[in-house]
């Protein structure tokens, strides 16, 4: 018996390809997958969301009971912004059965929100840079509108579907995970994007039908846009694509082609704020 | 070629021996079969897409072996042993090794 | 945007160190296999009868990591299935390192040939990257006699000038 070593031929146990073109080849495909299932899901999560009845809504949150706004907080605020969002639901095309109640907090955030069951929460932050009501009227309409199209509901119903989904993804991927939580989430901010704006045009709607003018109602994005500052580092087309609401300038500029679109007039008088506002937003 | 896990052919004679020659193969599949597999993980049972995918694998990796065994002038790879690790979720590798000898029939 | 910049960042050093390193590693292993290639290596259990032998068991061993190139481009593999091709050179590499690893060893006893060879693979978790870990082990037979192991072995399996080849290492007690 004679023992030798041959050496086998070189190259047969690994697959010849280019690596580079591999990578590029699963990489656009991995992408459109991935938005695919998101669009899917989300529209289709969205969609079935929206068929629950809102008053199953009002059910659990009532069950979960979360403690909107700050207990204690001002009366008269809280009353005055639940008149102010009756005076602005008149105006706004609200569907049968559809509510609103809104909370404050004072803490000092730049912000106001809606979420499921018609619950809105203004934060002392945003309410301390309103100039004068039809600002704050463009932003309490704004809200509305999110609750009347189930905004909240639709990006919850979409948003856990696509969660489900997506996690699979993550799990199986390893190293590429993150690239398919951050395709995920860039897909996801569309859809919100596209809310913010048909929530944009049917406030505007309002306020120029509460005030006869839309003057002052796009003072928000104005002032938002100087709060938080357009970062100089990153591209307008950049940044448009990867932030969950429109930029503020766009906003303002959306403001002015909506009015001059339906004939709204942006001359006229601004109504003042109740002469107590101040007081009841440095009460604590 | 003869693949065999023996190492002793009762009608063949070992002319020579040619040294080690190796198949492997990594292969995974898809996530819609991950998903499954992984549902049909709270039921127990048989998980088809992953016994198909190391099924593939398998015979990959032997024709594989048998290509070096080939390309070394052997006749038959003998002492055939096969070994499974998983390199990633949802990827395995199947890697088969063996001495690849040169047979001949025993008068 | 920092992301992006961090994640281009790690895909290009990935690639160009990866793909660099691996060249070189395939040119040294072939060179290193050329050079050992008179120690054969069998997985036979059954050694020759007719010679004497002592016995050791020798051992090769390596961990392989994955460069992030090559892990981003498997993970988007694994989601549509098929041949993950970025692991396979990755193993080829771990697995022929160790069997070179290995014949060293038994060259540096003056071993005639190596029995039995076993290959063992897994997977080590470093992070998210992962790596690998091969382990080949055999048992080396060490001619008694080296004469008549000359005499009866007629292929070239003594000439280990390549390699640099110390003393035979005393009796049968394994190193590890």
């Amino acid at each position: 018996m004679r023992y030798e070593n041959r050496q086998a031929p070189e190259g047969i146990n690994v697959t010849k390809v280019n690596p580079l073109v591999q990578f590029l080849k699963f990489f656009i495909a991995s992408i459109i997958v991935v938005v695919l299932i998101v669009v899917i899901l989300q529209v289709a999560g969205g969609a079935i969301a929206k068929r629950i009845p809102f008053k199953y809504e009002l059910q659990l949150m009532d069950t979960v009971d979360p403690q909107l706004g700050t207990t204690g907080a001002s009366r008269e605020m809280i009353a005055y912004l639940n008149d102010l969002a009756f005076r602005v639901g008149r105006e706004l095309p609200v569907d049968e059965g559809i509510s609103v109640k809104v909370h404050y907090s004072t803490e000092e955030v730049f912000n106001a929100f809606a979420t499921i069951g018609g619950n809105l929460l203004f934060y002392r932050g945003l309410l301390n840079e309103m100039p004068h009501e039809n600002a704050l009227a463009m932003v309490m309409a704004h809200e509305i509108a999110h609750v009347n199209h189930r905004d909240p509901v639709a990006s919850l119903g979409g948003g856990v579907a696509s969660l489900i989904a997506m996690s699979m993804f993550t799990g199986m991927s390893g190293l590429a995970g993150d690239f398919f939580n951050k395709t995920y989430s860039f897909t996801g901010m569309q859809f919100t994007r596209r809310m913010e704006e048909t929530a944009d045009e049917a406030a505007l709607g309002a306020v120029n039908a509460l005030y006869g003018h839309v003057n002052g109602a796009g003072v928000l994005f104005e002032v938002m846009g100087e709060i938080k500052g357009d970062s100089e580092a990153i591209p307008d087309w950049l940044e448009r694509f990867a932030v969950t609401h429109p930029l503020s300038n766009d906003r303002v500029s959306a403001v002015r082609i909506l009015a001059a679109k339906n004939g709204w007039s942006s001359e006229g008088e601004t109504t003042p704020l109740p002469a107590d506002f101040l007081l009841w937003l440095n009460r604590d | 070629m003869l693949i065999s896990n023996l190492e002793i052919l009762p009608d063949h004679r070992i002319v020579r021996h040619l040294g080690l020659v190796q198949g492997s193969s990594v292969r995974s599949k898809h996530v819609g079969r991950d998903i499954m597999a992984s549902i049909k993980n709270i039921f127990g049972g048989e998980l088809q897409g992953y016994t198909e995918l190391l099924h593939e694998s398998r015979e990959e990796a032997t024709e594989r072996l048998i290509q070096q065994a080939q390309g070394i002038g052997a006749n038959a790879v003998l002492n055939v042993r096969y070994s499974t690790s998983s390199i990633a979720a949802g990827a395995a590798e199947i890697f088969v090794y063996g001495t690849a000898v040169e047979l001949a029939q025993r008068d | 945007m920092i992301e992006i910049i961090l994640f281009l960042v790690f895909m290009s050093c990935g690639f160009i160190f990866g793909q660099l390193a691996e060249k070189r590693h395939f040119k040294s292993i072939v060179e290193r296999e050329q050079q050992l290639n008179s120690l054969p290596v069998v997985a036979s259990r059954y050694p020759p009868e007719d010679t004497a032998y002592h016995q050791q068991l020798v051992s090769g061993s390596v961990v392989v990591a994955s460069d992030y190139f090559k892990s981003f481009t498997a993970g988007l593999i694994n989601i549509f299935g098929g041949v993950v091709t970025p692991f396979e050179s990755l193993l080829d590499r771990g697995r022929r390192e160790a069997i070179l690893r290995m014949k060293a060893e038994a060259g540096k006893l003056n071993a005639e040939l190596v029995f039995n060879v076993k290959l063992e693979t897994t997977r080590i978790a470093t992070g998210r990257a992962g790596a690998i870990e091969v382990l080949a082990y055999g048992t080396a037979m060490l001619p008694v006699d080296a004469g008549r192991a000359n005499a009866i072995n007629s292929s070239s399996a003594n000439d280990l000038s390549a390699i640099d080849s110390a003393p035979v290492a005393s009796g049968s007690v394994p190193r590890r």
